[in-house]
């Protein structure tokens, strides 16, 4: 045990001491060796650029595969799977559950009206609301109200109140998304429902699902002879009040679908992330989400993984799920709210000790695996924590500490042109977002002014400004918390939607 | 994902990590100053010359050969040595210096005025000017032939400002009070003020200026200088430091602050403190003279001090102590 937890101590240590460790080792080096460190950072801007570039390139790939999928009629490719495996899609019954905490009626309604929206047959529809017992009763009262309203409208509308203060549980989503499938597996086994043929979908509270997606999550769940061992990823999109959102925060919410986009064409690397889906089986087979984890969205994904010995995966959808932007009013208060959104998505790095943990335990997984995925868990965190802080606070250091004698030497002559050099070059991919973020864009609300297509655009002269505030200090934040046993209390983002334009 | 996303991805990753491994090297060696002869296929360090000249686009010459970039120009691929260098723009007098290149190193030759061969002047002003005052870099105040003029600092704005005309012949220096209300001029022996900015209820006869003169000195001037609360004046002679009070009608009242034993070699005056700086001489115990910076305060007491003197009307000499 004791053992057990040094381990997990050290694990937890790890991200954090690296992060550290490189940024006080170039901060000290920055005035004893100058000449090293601005070597260093012409050698991350150079490995920046081409990374960022081929990202970009990754980026326009999956941009490409969206908007060709759209164009398919999922329900019709479905139906001319015939059977596979013994079942076929009208079998297939879709579950899905919201764990939500406040969120009021403004935020679920459309939820569930998308819901009601999708083109797939209600009467294979499931909806679970899993409310909180600590939300008090307003949130009772709305998940009762939603069930009246909707009830008639999918094959069962079930509404539960997860306890508070169960044993082994901490005040995360998992605990209550669990609470919610259990309740979930009752029913089922009422009517005598094989937990194969139920694919369970979490999603928060303000997703509204495009219509299709039921669609194309039954044929890539018939189509898959993995299915059970695998994860479904639709892409995240930020739409529900894009337009009535801050552009910091626009920005921010783009690159993390962008990013999605770009993990869907690195299957190796690839997590589930926010909403997703999963059949109900495998659920109950690995038992439930995590109840003691914050990132229950990938938490489950590594459960899985350590539960099927490595034979698990995601399995990219090519259709989007559309969230709330986290924003406020003001522009200091979006910078906060977005700053407890990302750490809160950092703290994704408690996977690191969690999957070594599990990687000590299982001896069934190849140690090549093994040492691939921590790395991929280790290296994605690291450089999250690191890059930004790199390019925008330690680039300049050996130019500010380095002295005199520094500056008249050819690097230090050089190393403010090559690295504006290098900057430039990437803008190319500035350009991509920009063409991608338009091209993703919600038809524009009436009470918007279409002047507000510029600033859609416009916004991305903030991109070096949001760097250097959000880049990397949400991720730093959380690993640093991690390394010193301060753990994260989950923190539930606001969602907030304003009727009125906001510049 | 498909076979062909795959192909695809596989074919941009090992592209860009190529492109890494050739495009570091190239730039890091940029960067350090590196250099490779194609010609010779030798790695050698280069040092860099930084050239920047005012007006820019000057021809650069290495040695005597003229180089391919005007300035601004960062010169690269020079072999560590010493260099000629040599800037030449037509109309202008070229500049030249050795320079010395190290390598790995940066020699800068910034900032290098090149002036004009034939200067070209714009005559400012319509009157025929004895002499001019210029206040914070703003306005000119000619002291013209057919009276006092200003104009803004490029000439426009020309106006009159009062029809005196009786400028001395020569005026030895002129001096703006702080609060810019007034400037002061003296030659040998005599102190004028003009007194600008005046209430337009005062006026007379339409002069915007009024010139007067304020003192005339039994021995000769040396400088003349503002206290800061711009309505005293310092004046040394040869002899005496004196103030003099140019405010409010009726007697202008003066006072001597500081007799000399030598006419002063050294002279300024502080107007953040002011404080008036000379030298004086001074004859020791054993008779021989010794010249020594002295300081006088004129802010702390000075006007209790200047008021004692008033009052009591009589005119001493400050010990050396202040």
């Amino acid at each position: 045990m004791k053992r057990d937890e040094f381990y997990r101590r050290l694990f937890e240590i790890i991200p954090g001491l690296l992060t550290w460790s490189t940024l006080i080792t170039l901060f000290i080096l920055a005035f004893v060796k100058p000449i090293w460190v601005a070597i260093f950072v012409i050698t991350f801007d150079v490995y920046w650029v081409i990374r960022v570039s081929y990202l970009t390139m990754l980026l326009v790939f999956a941009y490409g595969r969206l908007e060709k999928e759209k164009k398919i009629d999922w329900l019709k490719d479905c139906e001319s799977l015939g059977s596979i495996d013994g079942f076929e899609y009208g079998d297939i019954y879709h579950v899905i559950l919201f764990p939500v905490y406040k969120e009021g009626l403004e935020i679920l309604a459309p939820s569930i009206s998308a819901l009601e929206n999708a083109n797939y047959p209600k009467e294979k529809m499931i909806i679970i609301l899993s409310t909180e017992e600590r939300a008090g009763e307003n949130a009772w009262n709305n998940a009762l109200a939603l069930k009246e309203k909707y009830n008639n409208s999918f094959f069962q509308f079930l509404v539960t109140k997860h306890p508070d203060n169960i044993i082994g549980e901490i005040k995360v989503k998992g605990a209550n998304a669990t609470w919610g499938a259990k309740a979930l597996k009752y029913f089922l086994d009422s009517k005598d429902i094989d937990y194969g043929h139920v694919i369970m979908s979490c999603f928060d509270a303000d997703t509204c699902a495009d219509r299709e997606y039921f669609g194309c999550l039954s044929y890539h769940y018939l189509t898959n002879p993995n299915r059970l061992r695998s994860s479904y990823q639709p892409i995240p999109v930020y739409n529900n009040n894009i337009w009535h959102a801050r552009s910091i925060a626009r920005i921010l919410e783009l690159g993390a679908s962008f990013m999605q986009m770009v993990e869907t064409m690195r299957l190796e690397k690839f997590v589930t992330f926010s909403s997703h889906s999963m059949s109900f089986k495998t659920l109950v087979e690995v038992g439930y989400w995590p109840v003691d984890m914050i990132s229950d969205d990938s938490a489950i994904y590594w459960k899985c993984f350590l539960h099927f010995n490595g034979d698990y995966s995601v399995i990219p959808m090519y259709v989007t799920v559309s969230m709330d932007v986290a924003t406020e009013k003001s522009v200091i208060g979006t910078i906060i709210k977005q700053y407890k959104q990302k750490r809160r998505w950092a703290w994704g790095v408690e996977n690191f000790p969690y999957v070594l943990m599990g990687f000590l335990e299982n001896r069934k997984i190849p140690l090549r695996k093994k040492i691939r995925r921590a790395f991929h868990i280790l290296e994605s965190h690291y450089t999250w924590a690191v890059w930004a802080i790199i390019i925008t606070f330690v680039a300049p250091l050996p130019l500010i500490f380095g002295g005199g004698l520094f500056r008249q030497t050819a690097i230090g002559f050089n190393l403010p042109s090559v690295a504006a050099a290098l900057f430039r070059m990437s803008l190319f991919t500035i350009l991509v977002c920009v063409f991608i973020s338009v091209k993703l864009l919600p038809p524009r609300p009436k009470d918007v002014k279409p002047a507000k297509g510029l600033v859609m655009i416009a916004q991305w002269l903030l991109s070096p400004l949001v760097v250097a505030l959000l880049g990397s200090t949400p991720a730093l934040d959380a690993q640093t918390r991690l390394m010193l046993g301060k753990y994260l209390h989950f923190h539930v983002t606001e969602k907030s939607r304003h009727g009125h334009a906001v510049q | 994902m498909k076979n062909s996303d795959k192909i695809k991805r596989a074919i941009a990753f090992y592209s860009f990590v190529m492109l890494f491994f050739i495009l570091l090297p190239v730039i890091l060696a940029y960067s350090l100053g590196y250099h490779i002869d194609f010609k010779e296929l030798k790695i050698y360090k280069r040092g860099i010359i930084y050239i920047t000249s005012h007006p820019t686009g000057a021809f650069i010459y290495i040695n005597g050969k003229l180089h391919t970039d005007l300035t601004p120009a960062q010169i690269e691929e020079l072999k560590p040595g010493t260099y000629r260098m040599e800037v030449r723009r037509e109309g202008f007098y070229p500049w030249e210096k050795e320079v010395v290149v190290k390598p790995n190193m940066v020699t800068k030759a910034e900032h290098i005025i090149l002036f004009p061969i034939v200067q070209e002047t714009k005559r400012i002003g319509e009157e025929e000017t004895i002499d001019f005052a210029v206040l914070n870099k703003s306005n000119i105040y000619y002291m013209a032939r057919s009276g006092l003029f200003r104009s803004n600092i490029d000439g426009s704005s020309f106006k009159k400002l009062s029809s005196y005309s009786n400028w001395p012949k020569k005026i030895v220096n002129k001096k703006f009070s702080t609060d810019g209300n007034k400037f002061l001029y003296f030659d040998e022996r005599n102190i004028w003020v003009v007194y600008l900015n005046l209430d337009k209820t005062i006026v007379q006869n339409g002069e915007n200026a009024h010139v007067e003169e304020v003192l005339i000195s039994e021995d000769p001037i040396v400088d003349v200088f503002w206290h800061s609360l711009s309505n005293y004046i310092i004046i040394i002679t040869e002899k005496y430091v004196d103030v003099l009070e140019l405010q409010g009608g009726g007697k202008r009242n003066t006072a001597t602050l500081y007799k000399f034993n030598k006419k002063p070699k050294g002279l300024y005056y502080d107007e953040g403190s002011d404080s008036l700086y000379f030298t004086d001489a001074k004859r020791s115990a054993d008779s021989k003279e010794a010249t020594y910076l002295y300081r006088l305060d004129l802010r702390q007491t000075f006007f209790s001090k200047l008021m004692q003197l008033f009052t009591k009307k009589e005119v001493e000499t400050l010990d050396e102590k202040r």
